[in-house]
């Protein structure tokens, strides 16, 4: 790890407002296997970074239920485009963060996009972002906190097209091939489910029919369903730990807990569950 | 012995001070002493500082030994048979509350004392007899050499069944700095109680019950201990009651908290081999459940060859992982040993597996003591037992032997103030790693449960702060007073509010009006009173921190990152946790504090 790394301090922010016109309903409500677009969404973009997370509504937005960890930041100019909710906010975050900007109709980004992408912005770059068939997704980015300042210019002079920042900051572009060399996104996101906007209720419903994704689920302890301790763990399909226990008949209370990819110990039913998962269930109390 | 007028119910208001090479007398205990200490740990601490003369060798003979039982024991509440033995620690010089459990606990209460002291020394090697004729030590040569569980027997034989036993084993008469006492088979495990008796060259103590003890309100104290009993059997206790603690082992090795090969890795690819899912298909012959217990905790393996062996994950982690062994015969034969010679299984694994560093880095000369080899793991404790070869250095525990060894060995001894780490990852287990530090015992998993909130889901195990400090601080006060109560700590889980519910069990026992604001407040003065004994023997701020290899090695996770402790951060964790205890910046008790807990000042 160089210094840069040690010193670089990740963080999100999630664009929420829009007209959702095609949609022709707030996608930010939209319901995606038991919890809101936007708290999927919000929920990745914490596993991935850890947060600060900035939520930018637009004015008086009913927002869904979002992670205690979210502040939200209003976008007074709404309805001038994705650059005024992107500078509302980096405005927010402390300088020298690097953030994943999000839109909030991709319910299938996986966090390894979201790190390869923050990863990207080296001490040579000052943004990131993904580019697939010839299209940039500046909402599918990550962006120094400092650039704040350079996007308000912009908007200044009435340059609202989040492509006017290229030729303003050092930006470095990840087309899918460069996106796919990373070993964990080729695995675990290989056919750049990050960065599908779903934008009409055919992209929705079409969404919706898809898979979900398959957990590595273990078992310790009482909890253990048959099987020898050295056999292979079961594989689950769900979106989120509620709706992982609810197919297992487990009940996160007070002596059940679970473990995401050995990490984090939870009871949180909507963390978000993506493919690569690796889920643990055991007695909460470690005494002995 | 009848209560002292003076003397609250449930209690005897009478300490039994039992010089073993001159008299004996009992003298009363003041009532305020024991609503201030209740008894156990607590009470055992407070006489410790009182007897203990200041600056004294753990092992000179006018060193004390307090068996200090509790006002719970000898009530039909569940879990309550156990007593706690304190004394000055051999291996770190602080204090050292050992707890054992069953039998002994109600029969030493029985004899008509809160406590009894032991101190002074044997001519030649004694037992200490203590029943309705009084105080006697009577020869014990011939059982001099033995396990402690045959001692039990032989004793009980001679004596009759009514006496119950507590014994030393070869490793306590040969002063191993982490020797035992032992009881039907459970261990007064840490800290080296058996080696201050056996400087004594007492092999044993036996009592016999000679007197009965009232509770305020017996009908009451019946109707609770029906009520505890049921919630015994509840989900709370399932995991004992099922799997026993092996069931950590599994789990651990998951989220990366398994200490491996001396800490230096946080899981280890054998577990599976060692865990209690795959020994309890392959391997169990039996549970075992200590007096008054409806928990019934102990899961007793099959050994290679027949015959059983009681397991714990402290006994599978120090002596498998730590020393990379995954040989479940070779664990469990080296568990069966270190039960026989009467040693710690925790410090001697976490020894050995020190040692086996030292021989790779070159440090100790002892080309057969490797990681992972299962025969060089049963020779290293036999040798310690013995006190012979490479034991006799292996048996001052792994503080003394970096010490001996010098070459930045210190660094990487798995030990606080001396005593060795339990199988908890403090890397990756942040409140633990702070519950740790700062244990006025030393690295110890029993005076401070700070896991289970690394545990419990609301807070990041990962990156300790303040709220992690505030845990441990909740953590250390509900076990100094369940430890002092006393009633097992399996049982805390069926406890919604344990102060609130222990003062309920309290106040029928005791007759007091006990609140669970006063248990807040006897809390915190217990775990003072201990720093306040550590003081007096030298404990200096320095003393209340981790192992460097701990600090500086980031260890890996099962998911590729890393986890890190860095010193900065166990060091601002340490700052408000001494702010919450009332202490100043070098961690002595502010005065307000002592006034405000009724403590001594010097």
């Amino acid at each position: 790890m160089s210094a840069y790394d040690e010193a670089m301090r990740t963080a999100a922010v999630l664009l929420v407002g829009g007209r959702s016109s095609r949609m022709g309903e707030s996608k930010a409500e939209l319901d995606w296997h038991g919890q809101s677009f936007a708290d999927r969404i919000a929920r990745i973009l914490l596993r991935a970074t850890g947060g600060p997370l900035v939520v930018v509504a637009a004015p008086g937005q009913r927002l869904p239920s979002l992670p205690p960890e979210a502040t939200v930041a209003v976008d007074t100019n709404e309805g001038r485009g994705p650059l005024e909710g992107i500078a509302a906010g980096l405005r927010a975050l402390p300088d020298g963060t690097v953030a994943f900007v999000s839109s909030t109709d991709a319910p299938l980004l996986h966090p390894a996009l979201v790190e390869h992408v923050i990863a990207a912005v080296d001490e040579r770059h000052e943004l990131a972002l993904c580019e697939t068939d010839g299209r940039l997704h500046p909402l599918a980015a990550a962006y120094r906190a400092s650039l704040d300042e350079r996007i308000q210019e912009l908007l200044d002079a009435d340059q609202r097209r989040p492509i006017a920042l290229l030729e303003h900051a050092r930006a470095r572009i990840l087309d899918r091939e460069s996106l796919l060399e990373a070993a964990d996104v080729a695995r675990l996101d290989p056919e750049l489910g990050s960065l599908v906007n779903l934008n009409s209720p055919d992209d929705y419903a079409r969404a919706r029919t898809q898979a979900l994704p398959e957990i590595e689920v273990e078992r310790f302890g009482l909890l253990r369903d048959g099987g020898r301790a050295d056999g292979p763990p079961e594989r689950v399909r769900a979106a989120t730990l509620g709706q992982l226990v609810d197919l297992l008949g487990l009940e996160l209370d007070d002596h059940i807990v679970a473990a995401l990819n050995g990490e984090q110990v939870t009871r949180d039913r909507l963390l978000p569950l993506v493919a690569g998962d690796h889920v643990s269930f055991l007695t909460a109390d470690g005494g002995g | 012995m009848a209560s002292t007028t003076a003397a609250p119910p449930g209690y005897f208001g009478s300490v039994l001070d039992i010089d073993v090479g001159g008299a004996h007398r009992a003298h009363q205990l003041a009532p305020a002493h024991l609503r201030d200490y209740l008894g156990g740990c607590g009470l055992g601490t407070r006489l410790l500082l009182d007897h203990a003369p200041a600056g004294i060798d753990a092992l000179a003979p006018a060193a004390p030994v307090i068996f200090s039982f509790s006002p719970l024991v000898g009530t039909p509440l569940t879990t309550s048979a156990k007593f706690a033995i304190v004394a000055k620690s051999p291996l770190t010089g602080f204090v050292n509350d050992a707890m054992c459990s069953s039998h002994f606990a109600i029969a030493g209460k029985l004899s008509g004392h809160d406590a009894i002291v032991i101190r002074g020394a044997c001519d030649t090697p004694g037992v200490v007899i203590v029943d309705h004729e009084g105080v006697r030590v009577e020869p014990a040569g011939e059982l001099w050499g033995l396990p402690a569980a045959e001692t039990e027997t032989r004793l009980r034989a001679r004596l009759g069944s009514r006496y119950r036993v507590g014994a030393i084993g070869p490793a306590g008469e040969r002063l191993v700095r982490y020797a035992t006492l032992s009881h039907e088979g459970r261990h007064a495990g840490r800290g080296g109680i058996g080696a201050v008796l056996g400087a004594k060259r007492v092999k044993a103590i036996a009592v016999a019950p000679s007197t009965r003890v009232e509770s305020a309100d017996p009908a009451g104290v019946l109707t609770l201990a029906r009520e505890l009993r049921e919630r015994s059997f509840g989900p709370a206790t399932a995991k004992y009651r099922e799997l026993g603690t092996l069931a950590n082992l599994l789990a651990f090795n998951a989220l990366s908290t398994l200490p491996t090969r001396n800490f230096r890795e946080a899981s280890f690819e054998g577990a599976t081999e060692l865990s209690a899912e795959q020994l309890g298909e392959l391997r169990e012959r039996t549970r075992a459940s200590c007096a008054s217990c409806t928990i019934g905790c102990e899961h007793i393996y099959e050994a290679r060859g027949g015959g059983g062996v009681r397991v714990e994950y402290e006994n599978v982690f120090s002596l498998g992982p730590m020393c990379g062994v995954a040989d479940p015969d070779a664990v469990l034969e080296a568990s069966r040993r270190c039960d026989e010679l009467g040693l710690d299984t925790i410090s001697a694994g976490g020894t050995i597996a020190f040692a086996m560093e030292c021989v790779e880095r070159g440090l100790l000369e002892a080309p057969w003591l490797r990681f992972g080899e299962g025969h060089a793991l049963l020779r290293a404790i036999e040798e310690i037992g013995a006190r012979e070869g490479i034991g006799d250095l292996l048996a001052e525990g792994s503080r003394r032997v970096a010490a001996e060894l010098g070459g930045g060995s210190g660094d990487f001894a798995p030990q606080v103030k001396g005593l060795e780490l339990p199988g908890y990852e403090p890397r990756t287990l942040q409140t633990m790693a702070l519950g740790l530090a700062v244990n006025p015992r030393g690295a110890d998993h029993n005076r401070s449960g700070a896991y289970e909130a690394d545990l419990s889901g609301e807070l990041d195990r990962l990156n300790g702060a303040s709220e992690h400090v505030a845990a441990a601080v909740q953590t250390e006060d509900r076990a100094a007073v369940i430890d002092s109560l006393i009633l097992c700590k399996f049982l805390r889980g069926v406890f919604a509010e344990p102060m609130r519910e222990w003062a309920e069990l309290l106040a029928p026992v005791t007759g007091w009006d006990v609140s669970a604001d006063e248990l807040e407040q006897t809390a915190r003065r217990i775990v003072l009173a201990k720093r306040i004994f550590n003081l007096r023997e030298g404990w200096t701020r320095a003393d209340d921190w981790l192992p460097e290899r701990l600090l500086r090695e980031p260890v890996t996770l099962a998911s590729g990152r890393e986890s890190a402790l860095p010193r900065e951060r166990l060091s601002s964790m340490i700052d408000e946790y001494y702010a919450l205890r009332g202490l100043c910046e070098d961690g002595r008790p502010a005065r307000a504090t002592l006034e405000s807990h009724r403590l001594p000042a010097d």
